[in-house]
């Protein structure tokens, strides 16, 4: 689904060059659920923002569900990423002044659908994240984990193949975000990739797959080591 | 997604409505200020007759001696009686008139209405079909009573309404000085814009005049001009009849021929009953005449003055400050909403669909800037009707002023938005994504 090989990502100013990424390989397959750890600054961020086609690479290669995203213009990274990606935000990123119906409409007007096919989709999306009975209410009449349910519904809406969660769960309390967790953990059993973001461990330790960036290079971790950094963590 | 972006935008009208309404208002009076402006401009520089305005024509004669005479002088822009006589006798266009302006004092024989004084024109019965003038009672008077000076008279409706309600006056007299004059028609509502056939001595601003008499009869009754008079050389002479003998100008020419091209050949003429002229000793001056069509006219006589071009392109000049506050503005609000479009774009929108988003959202505020810039516009030419000309709805807006409005505010607004849009497609998702 997600392939990348010698990936880089150079950040440059008139004074100096920043490699956020720096041989850069990672595969990720139809339907994993991957958790992306590694200390700020690391470049975990970069690695999600170049997923989703928010940012350039500067070399290597990077293909999205079988197309080579290096040098396409900007229309064709957008519909890319409308038809194929679905963003989750620590943040939420609500639009503040359209209700929930209409802020789950809107990577479906990009895309085209016609009023009918977006009622339903927004519908269905709302009622998967139990949200069905609020669609006329605003951003700021709900609670951070109905918010971020809200997001996850118009990620969903467009029936990406990839979901892309930046710390999902950073800004909600633990019981909010074991919710969240298992709404994606569902998501991820009816087929949605999934490549999460995150500094917790518990989160991380819930994925099928866990992927460590360190200094810009990326270490796939097997299942000891996952449960070691979970036990130390824990013991910290 | 063009009504998606509308929606959009008339939404967002709502976010930050302090902001949104100084937007508007800017927009508004710069173009309230721009189009009332305008409007008087294209008002007077308007083809008052436009149907046949290329057949009418003004010609004018040198008629001074060579004292204090410079090379370029432009000619007398009215006639001696001299010339006028001569022109009028010989008929050599389709249709030909003179004017001079009427002082006159109306009795109207009753009580409740004492004796009041009305502006009037002695002209001949040629006018009323030359300038398509309408009648709503009865018609002009015949060239009979031309010649014989009758005692006949065509009436203004305003004049017309003031002495007989809404009757119809014709063949009914009213006293003009002290001799009755029979009422042959009255005219329709007519007012020509700008008012072009007596430029000097009359405001291109001012209404009609509510009666025009035979110039014969103001002749025989020896009325003086209410105008301009302008006398050189020997001066005006001794009486009435030394005033129509002089070489004093003081009454307006007109010709209609049957077509433009005509016009060589009523020059050829002019010239010829110049060189005539010549050998009787006048005109001595150089290009001794001009044939004027009425568009020169006009603007020979500066109909449109300095002062309201000039008044036009401060106008715009102010509008081109408000444009760059509302640039400012737009900056403002959608640097503001630099996190919004960071989610569309992350959900999909190229940078030409927010391109087109904000573009549209700036013609919203086009749009409601026009509406209320329209209102301003409205009010500002009523106010300068009302104080500027006689007529109180001589400077009007009509649908193509209503128009040019609508779509001077939304094209101001489109271009004072194009740098915000510009500046709204160039941010970079990631980092507002992140950031929010």
């Amino acid at each position: 689904m997600i392939k990348m090989q010698q990936l880089s990502k150079v950040y440059r100013t008139h004074l100096i060059e920043t490699h956020a990424l720096r041989g850069f390989d990672i595969t990720v397959k139809e339907g994993e659920f991957v958790a992306v750890t590694g200390p700020s600054g690391s470049g975990k961020t970069t690695f999600l923002n170049i997923a989703g086609l928010l940012e350039e690479f500067t070399g290597g290669d990077f293909w999205l569900d079988g197309v080579s995203v290096k040098g396409l213009d900007d229309n064709a990274r957008s519909k890319l990423r409308n038809e194929k990606l679905g963003f989750i935000f620590q943040g939420f990123n609500l639009i503040p002044d359209l209700n929930l119906f209409d802020n789950v409409d809107v990577p479906l007007r990009y895309r085209g659908f016609n009023a009918a096919e977006r009622k339903r989709r927004i519908e269905e999306a709302l009622g998967r994240v139990g949200l069905s009975s609020r669609m006329k209410h605003y951003p700021a009449e709900l609670s951070g984990g109905q918010q971020q349910r809200v997001a996850i519904a118009r990620a969903l809406a467009g029936s990406p193949k990839v979901l892309l969660a930046d710390e999902p769960t950073g800004n909600l309390d633990s019981q909010m975000a074991r919710g969240v967790m298992e709404l994606l953990e569902e998501i991820n059993s009816q087929g949605t990739t999934i490549l999460m973001v995150t500094h917790d461990p518990e989160l991380a330790a819930r994925a099928q797959r866990n992927v460590h960036i360190m200094d810009g290079t990326v270490t796939d971790l097997t299942q000891e080591t996952r449960l070691a950094l979970q036990h130390a963590v824990e013991v910290a | 997604m063009w009504n998606y972006y509308f929606l959009l935008g008339w939404r967002s009208l709502r976010r930050n409505p302090i902001l949104t309404t100084l937007m508007i208002l800017i927009l508004a009076v710069g173009i309230g200020t721009s189009m009332t402006s305008l409007t008087m401009l294209l008002v007077l520089s308007g083809d008052p007759i436009p149907q046949k305005s290329e057949r009418l024509f003004v010609p004018k004669f040198h008629i001074a001696d060579m004292r204090g005479y410079k090379a370029g002088d432009k000619p007398d822009f009215q006639f001696t009686y001299i010339d006028t006589k001569n022109l009028l006798r010989d008929k050599r266009a389709k249709r030909q008139t003179a004017l001079f302006g009427l002082s006159l004092t109306v009795d109207s024989g009753r009580k409740d209405l004492p004796a009041f004084s009305e502006r009037g024109m002695a002209t001949t019965s040629d006018i009323f079909p030359m300038f398509d003038m309408p009648f709503r009672f009865g018609s002009s008077w015949s060239a009979d009573a031309d010649d014989k000076a009758s005692n006949v008279v065509v009436i203004g409706p305003e004049l017309s309404e003031k002495l007989f309600k809404n009757e119809n006056p014709v063949g009914k007299t009213i006293k003009i000085i002290d001799r009755d004059y029979t009422i042959s028609g009255v005219l329709d509502v007519w007012q020509p814009t700008p008012k072009f056939y007596r430029l000097y001595g009359s405001d291109a601003t001012s209404r009609p005049e509510q009666i025009w008499l035979p110039f014969t009869n103001a002749v025989s009754r020896e009325f003086s001009n209410s105008g301009w008079n302008n006398c050189s050389g020997e001066g005006a002479g001794s009486g009435y009849e030394g005033w129509l003998k002089s070489e004093c100008t003081w009454i307006q020419y007109w010709a209609e021929l049957d077509k433009a091209s005509d016009a060589a050949a009523y020059r050829d003429y002019l010239s010829a009953y110049v060189a005539e002229q010549k050998k009787l000793g006048r005109m001595p001056r150089p290009e001794p005449f001009q044939l004027l069509s009425l568009r020169e006219w006009l603007e020979d006589a500066g109909v449109v003055g300095r002062d309201t071009k000039l008044s036009t392109w401060m106008a715009f000049g102010f509008l081109m400050v408000c444009l760059v506050n509302l640039v400012a503005l737009m900056l403002a609000k959608f640097t503001a909403r630099a996190g919004d479009i960071g989610v569309r774009r992350a959900l999909g929108a190229s940078r030409k669909e927010i391109f087109r988003q904000y573009l549209i959202e700036a013609g919203v505020v086009g749009l409601v800037g026009a509406i209320l810039g329209l209102g301003l516009s409205w009010y500002g030419v009523h106010i300068i009707s009302s104080r500027l000309a006689e007529a109180d709805d001589f400077y009007r807006m009509d649908f193509r002023m209503l128009l040019i409005t609508l779509l001077m505010s939304i094209s101001a607004a489109l271009l004072a938005g194009l740098l915000p849009t510009w500046r709204a497609c160039q941010v970079r998702p990631a980092i507002q994504l992140k950031s929010q």
